[in-house]
């Protein structure tokens, strides 16, 4: 176990000096001097020469690969264009809002397993059918586009029938975000009705995902030689579905929700712009808009991170349940 | 000994399915023939099929009269008519607007028509690049192994390590807006997934006993690959290019949604269902709904086929 996690660590630090060049490059690769931009509009020749020298810009590509990633092992990812203000505190000020959402997505999209099952011992029946077939309807619909029908259907749709059927002023869901969303509870309820959309937008999108994978994974181990076994020595049937069918065939989908949980938390982008809620992603996209390319690189680099060290501890966990995974190479 | 592409499928496979044939007096299928029979009964893949066909034959249509200089669509799509939208809210659908027009005038249905285009070129296009980089890259890796194989995994491993969508955006903002870029980003960045599926592939199948055999037979590398390995790998390949299709309509429409994929006045379903939220939120609902009602119904029709086409290659689901 041991040795497979040193490996994978040290995988994993290939991939992130990897990660580092390809962002360095990207961001090289930027037309426009980036000397030029922070100097303003009509800056003197002399005035550009001096920031960019300040910026380390005439030195050769490798002293500035080099001094960049220095920096970035100091957490330093450079100060934004626009605002002014270190990266990284913005990160911080942001990674709070995301990773609630990010969080209560994935619990959501946890939905998707019983209808998974259900599906699976199933097989064929009406229900099996119906389900699979919005499974893969639902999995088809870009976030946006169910984002945008949701919120109508929310914050107007059903506000405008609530209150003509019962003539009382309901305004739906609370929709303004509250800037102190840092925990769910003990914050205040609005920032609750903020979260509650999002993440159901997310969650309903990966319960579709989640249910499918579910169903194939279950479908495969209730063919399996010990299912007949368990079932053979007389077992329960819930026995066998539950602790027999479901402790193998959960593994892959688990590993499915690791990762949605760490893609989501810089991922978040399109919900979060279509909902206009505060975090990493609505950060990323406001820079993109405004060309402030050290935010857009630095949200990148941040989220890039995270997801890798999720997929490196769901890689761990699926080899500790899963002896064949540390044991094959 | 004239082989037809059929015939090339993985030894075992091969034996299970004769036995199988002969033993119910059917005639024996190929590899695709079964695949197609098992298809044709996934009534999902089917609707899936029939959507892309749909979609491929306007979309082409569109593309061959685009390139003649013709206007397939009932209108202009960029044509601006402000007597189509008295109050600057556009008009209902009609007769002669099935899909109502938008706030300044514009026939929706054409709008529809010329993305419908838009669409198909990114998708076909972004994986048409994918799967050349991967078919490139993933035998090489798989056949040789060793130096070569290690930095390409490693490096399609720093492919898999950023988040995708976030990926595309950085590109995008560094290539700047507009068609040629979104499917040049979308395919530049997909390759991994094809280059590491065609190597586990490969991996599987060189050690079969058809190609030592060839290999005996002092066929060169090049061949091996080729009329070989890369005929009996490419199963998977198929099913995540369907899938693949479907994924890069989605990245388009979600850059263009964002604002930095298709550009106006050209129409794309992503962007006009960006331009039309505030008028959908106003009451407004054709400007929206028909866009997004063929963007959902597309990818659908792209994930069901692939969804099929999986199970129907899978040997494991053969009953």
């Amino acid at each position: 176990m041991l040795a497979y996690i040193v490996r994978r660590l040290f995988q994993l630090i290939i991939v992130l000096v990897g990660v580092t060049i390809i962002t360095f490059i990207i961001m090289f690769a930027v037309p426009g001097n980036p000397a030029r931009l922070l100097a303003g509009k009509d800056a003197t020749p002399a005035k550009i020469a001096l920031i960019s020298h300040n910026l380390g810009l005439d030195r050769p590509l490798y002293v500035q690969y080099y001094k960049f990633v220095v920096r970035l092992l100091h957490g330093d990812l450079g100060q934004s264009y626009a605002v002014r203000q270190p990266v990284m505190q913005m990160i911080k000020q942001n990674v709070g809002n995301t990773a609630q959402l990010a969080v209560a997505a994935v619990l959501i999209e946890m939905l998707g397993i019983p209808l998974g099952v259900y599906s699976a011992l199933r097989q064929y029946s009406f229900w099996d059918t119906a389900l699979t077939t919005s499974a893969l309807v639902i999995w088809g619909i870009p976030v946006f586009v169910l984002g945008v029908f949701l919120e109508q259907f929310f914050w107007v749709t059903l506000p405008h029938w609530v209150n003509s059927w019962f003539g009382t002023m309901w305004t739906g869901l609370p929709q303004t975000p509250g800037r102190n969303v840092w925990l769910i509870f003990p914050g205040s309820w609005t920032s609750v009705g903020a979260l509650v959309l999002p993440a159901f937008t997310l969650g309903i999108l990966e319960v579709a995902y989640i249910s499918y994978m579910q169903r194939a994974a279950m479908l495969e181990v209730i063919r399996s030689d010990y299912i007949r076994t368990a079932r053979a020595k007389g077992l329960s049937e819930r026995k066998v579905v539950l602790k027999h069918g479901l402790k193998n065939a959960i593994i892959p989908v688990m590993t499915i929700a690791g990762i949605d949980l760490g893609a989501l938390m810089g991922g978040a982008i399109v919900t979060e712009t279509v909902f206009n809620r505060p975090g990493l992603g609505l950060m990323i996209y406001n820079a993109i808009g405004a060309r402030d390319l050290p935010v857009v690189s630095g949200g990148v680099l941040f989220a890039t991170l995270v997801y890798v060290v999720a997929n490196l501890i769901v890689d761990i966990a699926y080899a500790y349940v899963d002896p064949r995974i540390r044991l094959g190479e | 000994m004239a082989r037809s592409k059929g015939d090339k499928i993985v030894a075992d496979e091969a034996t299970a399915s004769d036995s199988q044939a002969r033993a119910s007096g059917e005639k024996a299928l190929g590899l695709w023939g079964d695949t197609w029979r098992r298809l044709r009964r996934n009534k999902l893949a089917v609707v899936g099929m029939c959507i892309i066909s749909v979609f491929l034959v306007v979309g082409m249509a569109t593309e061959i009269a685009n390139i003649a200089g013709v206007n397939l669509a009932p209108y202009d799509p960029n044509q601006v008519d402000y007597k189509l939208s008295p109050t600057g809210l556009g008009s209902p659908p009609s007769l002669t607007h099935p899909f109502g027009t938008d706030y300044i005038g514009r026939d929706i249905f054409s709008r529809c028509l010329v993305a419908t285009r838009i669409s198909l070129i990114v998708g076909v296009i972004a994986v048409a690049i994918a799967v050349t980089m991967g078919l490139a890259l993933g035998p090489v890796s798989g056949f040789y192994g060793g130096a070569i194989d290690a930095a390409i995994m490693r490096l399609a491993d720093v492919f898999f390590a950023y988040p995708y969508i976030l990926f595309v955006l950085l590109i995008m903002t560094i290539l700047g807006p507009g068609f040629v870029n979104v499917f040049l980003a979308i395919g530049i960045l997909s390759w991994a997934t094809y280059a590491r599926l065609v190597r586990g592939q490969i991996l599987s199948i060189k050690t079969m006993e058809y190609v030592e055999a060839a290999r005996a037979q002092g066929a060169s590398d090049l061949r091996i690959i080729f009329r070989h390995v890369l005929p009996n790998s490419m199963a998977p390949i198929y099913v995540s290019m369907a899938m693949g299709v479907g994924g890069a309509i989605v990245t388009e429409a979600t850059l263009s949604y964002l604002g930095i994929g298709i550009q106006p006045p050209n129409a794309s379903w992503g962007k006009m269902i960006a331009d039309y939220v505030t008028y959908f939120q106003a009451g407004r609902w054709w400007m929206l709904t028909f866009p997004s009602i063929l963007l959902v119904v597309t990818v659908f029709g792209f994930i069901s086929f692939g969804n099929g086409l999986r199970d129907a290659t899978d040997p494991k689901l053969k009953e």
